[in-house]
């Protein structure tokens, strides 16, 4: 991990604890997207000011913790 | 899983028994996926492997660093498929405080039998290995993981252990058997597994392990480079076609082609499946120019994976192969994670609707590729891109018969008939 990755943090999900809820992509609709399946697809870019309290937001409602902040 | 053993002529493929290095007597044939007792071979007994190879240098302590010499200047690398340095792999455990270590002889993979021929007939080699890992670790469990039904690897892997009560001042080694499924032998559904809990793979949040796995064959060289023999410079492949599969050992400056030839002998190729299931299909045409050595093929984008090699007849369909595999990929899923649950469920039946044909499937083709872009990198394990990679490269290489399924027509009339 470089000093790039600490400075800025990322979603990650833990897709076998996430069962395809859904309200992530509801409160973070412009980093997650959900496939065909229901499953959140996560942007790949990391966070900035401007995303990350909505990535929080998103983070805070999974009720099965499956999303976070890496 | 595990199949019976049978040493046929070993007269067509040179003798590697001269080499110093090497890791098995010779070849070794089996038989499609029937289950059943070794036949013909022993595994080696304690005082002939330590006449061939003399005793194990211990690995505690300070005694570790020459080991770790070894693993390094020799490049070793992990040869369950991930091809990762085994020395950095060891360094990194031992920082971690790792109290479990494992040789992981679950083989998965239904093409691969090298670790099933190693464990059958040098099982002392491998122990050594695990041993020598586990000293330099500091571990306090080493442990052999095997498929239940391996039962011929388990009885030569006990009575291996048998021999060695009292005679080798080692780690208290055991066996732990794990179910016969394709990810039993995923590196964190392993320590799951000897750990106590189900033998599924685990997500990981953040990088470091309570535990260390090496594949049979990395430990079987690890058992040789301690000793100061030079081990790397062979690979251990299991090539099949039809439904024979025979390890072999061959020097890593032979070609692809050479060793798939092992397995075919005279008979047409079509194309070669790289890697195993979830490996690369490869046109014969181009398997020929293409090096065997792991580092010269992932110039190509292409990996040995745990070194399978399988054959694809001349005359047979390799749509329809590749659906079949797609089909087995898709119920060895773990089916703990979404995308790669319902992913591979639609890729293995978007194939077959492909296999099946005629023009109201024209649509299929886009299908698959849009499936194959959602299930990347979305598991837990690497499990679902390894169908995506074999999937894409199917619709790549067999991209005729793609078309020929789409006119209702199998271009191998002797694989496939004409449908829809």
């Amino acid at each position: 991990m470089d000093d790039q990755d600490r400075r800025a943090p990322r979603l990650r999900i833990d897709p076998s604890v996430c069962d395809g809820v859904g309200v992530c992509a509801h409160l973070a609709a412009s980093l997650i997207s959900i496939d065909i399946w229901g499953y959140p697809i996560l942007a790949a870019a990391p966070l900035d000011r401007r995303t990350l309290p909505a990535a929080r937001a998103a983070v805070r409602a999974c009720p099965h913790r499956a999303l976070f902040l890496d | 899983m595990n199949a019976r053993l049978r040493l046929v002529g070993t007269a067509d493929v040179p003798e590697t028994e001269a080499l110093p290095g090497a890791l098995l007597p010779g070849p070794v044939h089996y038989l499609g996926e029937s289950s059943g007792a070794l036949t013909e071979l022993e595994p080696e007994s304690l005082s002939a492997h330590r006449r061939r190879v003399g005793e194990r240098p211990s690995c505690t302590g300070p005694a570790g660093s020459a080991l770790l010499e070894a693993l390094d200047e020799a490049a070793l690398t992990g040869r369950g498929g991930g091809h990762f340095p085994t020395a950095r792999k060891l360094q990194a455990a031992r920082a971690a405080g790792a109290t479990v270590v494992v040789a992981n002889g679950a083989e998965g993979e239904p093409l691969s039998r090298k670790d099933a021929a190693l464990l059958e007939l040098r099982p002392h080699l491998v122990l050594d290995g695990l041993a020598c890992v586990a000293e330099f670790v500091g571990a306090r469990s080493a442990v052999v993981w095997l498929h239940e039904s391996a039962h011929p690897a388990r009885a030569a892997v006990a009575r291996a252990l048998a021999e060695r009560q009292g005679h080798e001042k080692e780690p208290a080694l055991r066996i732990a058997l794990g179910p016969d499924h394709y990810l039993t032998g995923e590196s964190s559904a392993v320590l799951r597994g000897v750990s106590g809990g189900p033998a599924l793979p685990v997500f990981r949040r953040a990088p470091g392990t309570s535990g260390l796995v090496h594949n049979v064959e990395t430990l079987a060289r690890t058992g040789l480079l301690v000793r100061g023999v030079a081990a790397a410079d062979t690979v251990l492949v299991s090539a099949s076609h039809e439904r024979a599969i025979v390890v072999l050992e061959v020097p890593d400056q032979c070609g692809l082609a050479d060793a798939a030839t092992a397995a075919t002998g005279s008979a047409p190729v079509q194309a070669l499946l790289v890697g195993g299931f979830g490996g690369s299909w490869v046109p014969w045409t181009q398997a020929r120019h293409l090096p065997l050595a792991e580092s010269s093929l992932r110039a190509h984008g292409l990996s040995l994976g745990a070194g399978v090699l399988h054959a694809l007849p001349a005359g047979s369909c390799g749509l329809a192969r590749a659906a079949s595999i797609a089909a087995t990929l898709s119920a060895a899923s773990a089916r703990q994670c979404g995308p790669c649950l319902h992913g591979l469920a639609a890729i293995a039946s978007s194939m077959s609707a492909l296999v099946r044909g005629g023009r109201r499937h024209r649509g299929e083709v886009a299908r698959l590729e849009a499936f194959v872009a959602t299930v990347r990198g979305r598991g837990a394990c690497n499990h679902p891109d390894g169908a995506a990679r074999m999937v894409a490269s199917a619709l790549r290489v067999f991209e005729e018969d793609v078309s020929a399924h789409l006119r209702g027509r199998c271009l191998h009339a002797t694989a496939g008939r004409r449908r829809g």
